[in-house]
């Protein structure tokens, strides 16, 4: 689990453009949206669902399913550990 | 005051103004189920031209050796021209291109095609016009910018006519995109509909001679107004910032008695459409009847500002408030005046309104003026 | 209409109302130098494309966000548009790796530069984004001035932003005024500018 956090995080940084930050910068409970957290927006939330299916083999069609599993780096974590086809 | 002389409509449902108004007010659409098509495989809906009938129709007007997209905006534009009379290789008159993404479909194949400016070079090269031809590139409110940049510059005193041309071709690289956007509805589009699901991509070129003098029946063009919501580049204001700052703009300039219709944007997404019951009703013209007319063509980008209010144009002339084709059950949070059936009015004047993507809102009034 | 401030960017030197800017790196860190020293604090700069990384930044060298404006017009002109980021966009759609990336393509549009400017800096103005083949400084004075043919718009921020790669851009932003004060605001006074670039001895 440790590993895939680790990955994620970095393929989060780089799919999202986050200038300057590394794995040790995101807190694996912080808020993804919103204030406190990275503050991603919507077009963060579809470029997530593409990788997603992207490294993971994973198809997530309706946004709305994102709200819980993209809320944090521990839920994706989660949802990727249990979904995953590759 | 800037006044229209003649125009053209080329999309699925004809080639001219005429037939696209009367197949609209038939309840005809262009739009149908795609799957495969330029070898995407998610199904979507859209409005897509039989691309062999319009290489005919190109080929009767001698039109041959151009893109795709090109080609279709020529046939438009042709038309046009010949019926409005005016010589469009006077230094008096200046050519004006509407689209969002031109000749896209050629970025790897054929690149010197892509830059817009080198469509709009083409269009005005082949009626050997003299003067640098502008493209307006303002995501979906291209059209009514560019009636509204012709009208400012005509005004200016710069040119005594303009040939406004808007035009948009479908492709993988523009339905993979909105598809990314999770903004493409498989099947047809349902503008202000409570089920609504999304866009259909549509395909069309719609080409205004404009001048800055016309005959008292011509349609005349009042004020226009451009305004971003500052808020997002690709989600709409939650307040309908920009289009309501563009109503009250342009409703200075009139009464709210003397409109016949507002013909919307209606792209049939969730949030566009709240949106524009939102700065309606701001705009305390929740009452005016509106129309979408995106369950016919589909959303044809750079072409819609120009497709749709002739559109609208066309409908008034013979008094009929067309049909928002698609809808049928209540879906904004604010009462919208819409029908899934064509009404009447006697009322000739109207507003354009449209919004895209960089936050940009846009609209423009237009009045008919006396009998012919 | 006068020019109240102008800049001028290239991928080696930035000139703000005559006056060279020390600028570190070349190219797209040159971009991300004038983001250090003139905004520092919206990190969203960097989802940007380097069109819009361009037309931000040039916009910082000439005024601050401040209070909401609708008087302010933000118009863009240039030959390429958004070519260079369609090619980034194009290589998500190939047949081998068909992964479409959302945001890569909504920065396909050419006026999207227009909007990143009006949303750092809160103006609600006119926003026009226009294609033309090459620098034409009569083209950028006629359109900015037919513009005020509506009565809200009282200033503009206006020019040239071409980029055709993401070290490869040229910049020439001024902000013109309706009020009294500063150069002419001509076709002929842009032409001047737009050579008034400043090279490393």
């Amino acid at each position: 689990m440790e590993e895939l956090i680790k990955n994620l995080k970095l393929q989060v940084i780089d799919a999202l453009n986050l200038e300057g930050m590394t794995p040790d910068d995101i807190d694996n409970d912080a808020p993804l949206f919103g204030d406190g957290g990275l503050g991603l927006d919507s077009i963060d939330v579809l470029e997530l669902i593409v990788l997603l299916e992207r490294n993971y083999g994973i198809k997530l069609s309706n946004p709305a399913q994102g709200k819980a599993v993209f809320a944090s780096i521990a839920t994706m974590a989660a949802y990727i550990a249990e979904n995953r086809k590759k | 005051m800037t006044a229209k002389l003649s125009d053209n409509i080329v999309s699925p449902l004809g080639f001219s103004t005429a037939e696209n108004v009367s197949a609209v007010l038939a309840g005809r659409t262009g739009v149908k189920t795609w799957e495969g098509a330029f070898g995407i495989h998610e199904p979507f809906g859209a409005s897509l031209f039989n691309r062999e009938e319009v290489l005919e129709k190109a080929l009767g007007e001698g039109i041959s050796g151009y893109t795709f997209f090109d080609t279709v905006a020529l046939l438009s534009a042709t038309r046009a021209i010949r019926e409005s009379g005016i010589d469009p290789s006077s230094p008096d008159t200046v050519f004006i291109l509407s689209s969002i993404k031109g000749n896209i479909d050629r970025l790897e194949s054929d690149p010197g095609a892509v830059p817009l400016w080198a469509s709009a070079a083409k269009i005005a090269g082949r009626f050997n016009n003299p003067n640098t031809p502008i493209v307006v590139s303002n995501a979906c409110i291209s059209g009514l910018c560019a009636l509204i940049h012709a009208t400012r510059t005509l005004l200016s005193g710069r040119f005594r006519n303009a040939v406004v041309v808007g035009c948009e071709v479908q492709s993988r690289f523009i339905v993979s995109g909105f598809q990314s956007l999770k903004a493409v509805s498989a099947g047809p589009c349902k503008p202000f509909d409570a089920e609504r699901c999304g866009l259909n991509n549509g395909e069309a070129a719609a080409t205004m001679v404009i001048s800055s003098q016309g005959p008292d029946y011509a349609w005349k063009f009042g004020a226009g107004a451009v305004r971003n919501d500052a808020n997002h580049i690709s989600g709409p204001s939650r307040t309908g910032e920009g289009s309501y700052n563009c109503l009250r703009s342009v409703l200075n300039h009139c009464t709210r008695e003397e409109l016949a219709l507002i013909s919307v944007h209606g792209t049939s997404t969730r949030y566009n459409d709240e949106m524009e019951s939102i700065a309606l009703s701001r705009a305390g013209l929740s009452e005016i009847p509106v129309c979408a007319l995106k369950g016919c063509f589909g959303h044809t980008m750079g072409a819609a500002g120009i497709l749709e209010t002739l559109v609208t144009m066309g409908a008034l002339e013979r008094g009929i408030i067309p049909a928002t084709k698609g809808y049928s059950t209540p879906g904004t949070s604010y009462p919208v005046n819409v029908s899934p059936f064509n009404r009447t009015t006697g009322k000739k004047a109207f507003i354009k309104l449209l919004s895209g993507f960089g936050g940009c809102n846009a609209a423009m009034l237009f009045r008919k003026g006396g009998e012919s | 209409m006068r020019i109240a401030r102008w800049c001028r960017i290239t991928p080696s030197s930035v000139v703000v109302d005559g006056k060279a800017v020390s600028v570190e790196g070349t190219g797209s860190l040159l971009l991300k130098d004038l983001y250090r020293k003139f905004i520092g604090d919206y990190p969203k700069f960097f989802k940007m494309d380097t069109l819009c990384r361009l037309g931000v930044a040039g916009a910082a060298l000439l005024d601050s966000p401040g209070e909401p404006r609708e008087d302010r017009a933000v118009l863009i002109f240039s030959a390429s548009g958004p070519l260079c980021n369609d090619t980034h966009y194009q290589k998500t759609i190939s047949e081998e790796d068909y992964f479409p990336s959302p945001s890569l393509f909504v920065y396909t549009l050419a006026n999207i530069v227009t909007g990143e400017i009006s949303i750092r800096n809160h103006w609600k103005g006119d926003t026009s984004a226009f294609v033309i083949p090459g620098f034409d400084a009569g083209e950028i004075v006629a359109s900015t001035l037919s513009c005020l043919a509506d009565p809200v718009t009282r200033s503009a921020i206006c020019g040239w932003a071409e980029c055709s790669g993401d070290d490869s851009f040229d910049l020439l932003m001024v902000l013109a005024a309706r009020d009294e004060g500063g150069l002419p605001f001509d076709a002929e006074t842009l032409d001047y500018l737009y050579g008034r670039t400043y090279q490393e001895p």
